[in-house]
């Protein structure tokens, strides 16, 4: 559970890049974290693990602050997936560099090599495990770094902007894990802005600007306040406009069904999303 | 940190910093030549004042101050080797703010003068255009490379990765996935840019034209002429008239 | 500018990068470039501009022309007035501490008179709309403000054509419209021709005129995007299919609205609501 009690972050030149933080994530949860570049996502994220120490206020993930442990200590408890696999794998081979999270955190050598092949398995880089990273392609590497987070299985699982550069089949794929870490009870935050990748997800949302938060709900509740969004420049989902572009009220059962077919024809990657806007 | 505050340019709107940058460096040699030139403590001292008072003009006498308080410790040390090997008090002194005031004369050069005006000094001195935009290269990326640095660390402290913790071997050890990306990365970089310099038709011309123009003033040569002249009168008094206090 | 069944591998790879690719291009026209990741855009977007084969060898065989003259024939000197390239990462491609001097390396790399030069900077700066930037170091710029910069280094050479390597990817949304809008604007009026390697559709689809897809080094679909989107071949190949094209597709297959071309959310939800009545 991580929770942020009025936590404000300043930085040396004077920028407030979190301003009166508070927010609550439970157990389980499934966040999404939006607004535009700069408006704090990134920052929030290393506070969770101590990163970043708050200016004022507290952070606290299953009670304990994070000015009391370390960042290795909360690592082990949330992964934190950063946006450029190239800033971190460095090791002579694909098993390695998997493992090496794995023995920082203490975990035996049976119980690496277990993790190891489990997490080459989920993965599909199960043809690599000898190889070096570094000439994995891009869409590989990103697959390696999720790789390396989950074989140390810990309890929150946070994004930092994982659509970044991926074509719309990897994007798939990513939902699906996305989907598959909420359904095993891991929380799972996801920092982007990328909103059509995110609609479908039906997530909580949260939206930031400016360091502040200025909307927190159920996905259908955020998404369709139409200046909110605006104001804080974040795109509106496209299946939104469409069906706020709708005036007509009461709804017809037209429009109802073309709802539901939308809902059942686009399910194959599940993409179209279920508006469900009333 | 003693390097950023001793060395690293930053903006300013004092006339010095307005000077061309050949007479700014001019003015840093000559100081370096003199502190060379001394032959007591004393004299030592009286360069040493007047570089503050050129630091005061120059609005950069803070940062100034720091980099003598920060080079102390290692001019201390200079001392305290001198005292053991020569037992002379004197030239130890004199070794130790000899130190000193080879750092300030040389900082004061580059915290006033800009990456463009080094580059526009070495392209003066005729250095190859490929040496100078290499130098130009390297030193608009050290930000950049510093925020890569960073955010490495980030991500290996996220996977359990201590830094702090240890002997000096872990910890030297504990360097390498820092270092290894940051290599890469750098590596990397360099291909892009060579993609980029190509695309802009780097190497096109023997002779490529410039957007900036650089012609020294009236003002900068006067005190250019000026510095000299100050320097030949210092270097003669210190060396011929003073009375020396070595034995 | 024309490709003709080009090919190309690079050396000791097993498969070629690019087989057999044909594709014709006018003046003032916005083509986007789409395929999954590895399906060999890039090694076409650096066969278009000649960084293949001048500074990347390897199995090179068909031919490019860009405003009539051979690629592979002609000098990067010479490419580089007739083709743009904007790469990926802007950080990359500003060499320069201050922005106008970064805006005025190829013309300084050209040996462009000074009077000119400045009048080209000056130009293309006021054509990006970052005047205000003009003195700024680009550490302490944003992205997007990056992204223009090494764009208004590109213009300031004038060339006829300019190539996008995927430009949105580091962009939040508002941004990435906003840097569209400017591609638009620029294809306006310059009369500028545009290839654009891009994964976020929804973006582009709006001003593009046509849309290529690639898959394995092929090429696969060719034509208006309304062509293109419509077909379900498209979404085989990774293509991202904006969602309110979807709802198209499946109101147009029970004819309840037109498949000429590709409607906006607004539009189709008017279109919807007449319908309705």
């Amino acid at each position: 559970m991580i929770e942020f009690r009025e936590v404000t972050y300043v930085h040396e030149n004077g920028v407030r890049a979190l301003d009166g933080i508070t927010l609550k994530i439970d157990t389980g949860e499934t966040v999404a974290i939006v607004g535009e570049n700069g408006a704090g996502k990134t920052t929030l994220i290393k506070h969770v693990t101590g990163l970043l120490k708050p200016t004022s206020g507290a952070v606290l993930v299953d009670g304990i602050d994070t000015r009391q442990t370390s960042t290795a200590a909360l690592s082990r408890r949330v992964g934190i997936a950063f946006q450029n696999p190239d800033h971190q794998l460095f090791s002579e081979s694909v098993k390695e560099e998997i493992a090496f999270a794995l023995r920082n955190f203490g975990f035996p050598p049976s119980l690496v090599e277990q993790r190891v092949s489990w997490g080459l398995q989920l993965f599909g880089l199960e043809e690599y495990r000898e190889s070096s990273p570094l000439v994995l392609s891009g869409g590989e590497k990103k697959r390696l770094t999720l790789a390396c987070i989950l074989a140390w299985d810990p309890e929150v699982v946070m994004l930092d902007e994982p659509t970044v550069g991926q074509d719309a089949i990897q994007k798939e794929k990513l939902a699906g894990t996305i989907r598959m870490l909420g359904s095993t009870g891991k929380t799972v935050v996801v920092v982007s802005h990328d909103i059509e990748f995110l609609w479908p997800l039906q997530s909580r949302v949260v939206v930031m600007k400016s360091g502040r938060i200025v909307a927190d709900g159920p996905a259908p509740e955020v998404m369709t306040q139409k200046e909110m969004l605006e104001s804080a420049r974040v795109a509106e989902p496209q299946l939104v406009s469409f069906y706020q572009a709708l005036v007509r009220r009461p709804r017809s059962p037209f429009v109802d069904a073309l709802e539901a077919r939308l809902w059942i024809e686009g399910d194959k990657a599940a993409d179209s999303g279920r508006p469900a806007v009333t | 940190m003693w390097l950023s505050s001793g060395f690293i340019f930053r903006k300013g709107t004092s006339r010095y910093h307005k000077l061309d940058p050949r007479v700014k460096l001019l003015i840093s040699a000559l100081m370096f030549v003199t502190t060379l030139i001394v032959r007591s403590v004393f004299q030592l001292a009286i360069v040493l004042v007047f570089m503050v008072a050129v630091a005061a003009v120059a609005t950069v006498l803070k940062r100034v101050a720091r980099t003598m308080a920060l080079t102390a410790t290692f001019s201390a040390f200079i001392f305290v080797i001198n005292i053991v090997f020569t037992r002379n008090l004197e030239t130890s002194a004199l070794y130790a703010s000899r130190f000193v005031a080879i750092v300030v004369s040389t900082s004061l050069f580059f915290i006033t003068t800009s990456p463009d005006e080094l580059e526009q000094v070495m392209k003066m001195f005729r250095l190859p255009r490929d040496v100078v935009f290499a130098f130009v290269t390297a030193v608009r990326f050290i930000p950049v490379m510093m925020l890569d640095a960073l955010q490495i660390m980030d991500a290996q402290k996220s996977r359990g990765l201590e830094l702090e913790k240890g002997n000096l071997l872990r910890r030297v050890r504990n360097m390498i996935p820092i270092l290894i990306p940051l290599v890469v990365n750098a590596v990397v970089r360099s291909g892009e840019l060579a993609e980029a310099m190509e695309s802009r038709a780097y190497g096109a011309v023997a002779r490529p034209t410039s957007l900036m123009e650089y012609r020294a003033r009236a003002g900068d040569r006067a005190v250019a002429v000026f510095a000299i002249v100050t320097f030949a009168f210092a270097a003669y008094s210190f060396y011929f008239l003073l009375p020396t206090f070595m034995p | 500018m024309e490709i003709e069944n080009l090919s190309f591998r690079y050396p000791d790879a097993p498969k070629k990068a690019v087989d057999s690719f044909t594709l014709e291009m006018g003046e003032s026209e916005i083509v986007v470039l789409a395929g999954p990741s590895g399906c060999g855009k890039s090694t076409l977007l650096r066969a278009i501009n000649g960084l293949i084969p001048h500074m990347y060898t390897g199995d090179y065989s068909g031919d490019v022309r860009v405003a009539g003259s051979s690629v592979k024939a002609s000098s990067m000197r010479d490419l580089a007035q007739t083709v743009g390239f904007l790469f990926q990462n802007p950080e990359n491609q500003i060499f320069m501490f201050t922005v106008e001097r970064d805006v005025a390396f190829g013309l300084e790399n050209l040996g462009v008179p000074r009077p000119e030069m400045r009048r080209r900077v000056d130009e293309a700066i006021g054509l990006l709309g970052i005047d205000d930037l003009s003195q700024r170091a680009p550490h302490e710029l944003s992205d997007g403000q990056k992204q223009r910069v090494a764009l208004a280094g590109v213009l300031a050479m004038r060339p006829r054509l300019i190539i996008l390597d995927e430009p949105t990817s580091l962009l939040d949304p508002k941004t990435a419209m906003e840097l569209v809008d400017l591609v638009a604007r620029l294809r306006k009026e310059l009369g500028t021709t545009f290839v654009v390697v891009e994964h976020r559709l929804d973006l582009l689809v709006r001003v593009a005129n046509r849309i290529v897809v690639m898959n394995a080094g092929v090429k696969v679909l060719d034509g208006t995007p309304r062509d293109v989107l419509f077909g379900e071949a498209a979404d085989g190949y990774g293509v991202a299919v904006p969602a309110v094209t979807k709802v198209q597709r499946m109101l147009a297959k029970d004819r309840f609205v037109a498949d000429d071309r590709l409607y906006s959310a607004a539009e189709l939800a008017s279109i919807v609501e007449r319908r309705d009545e």
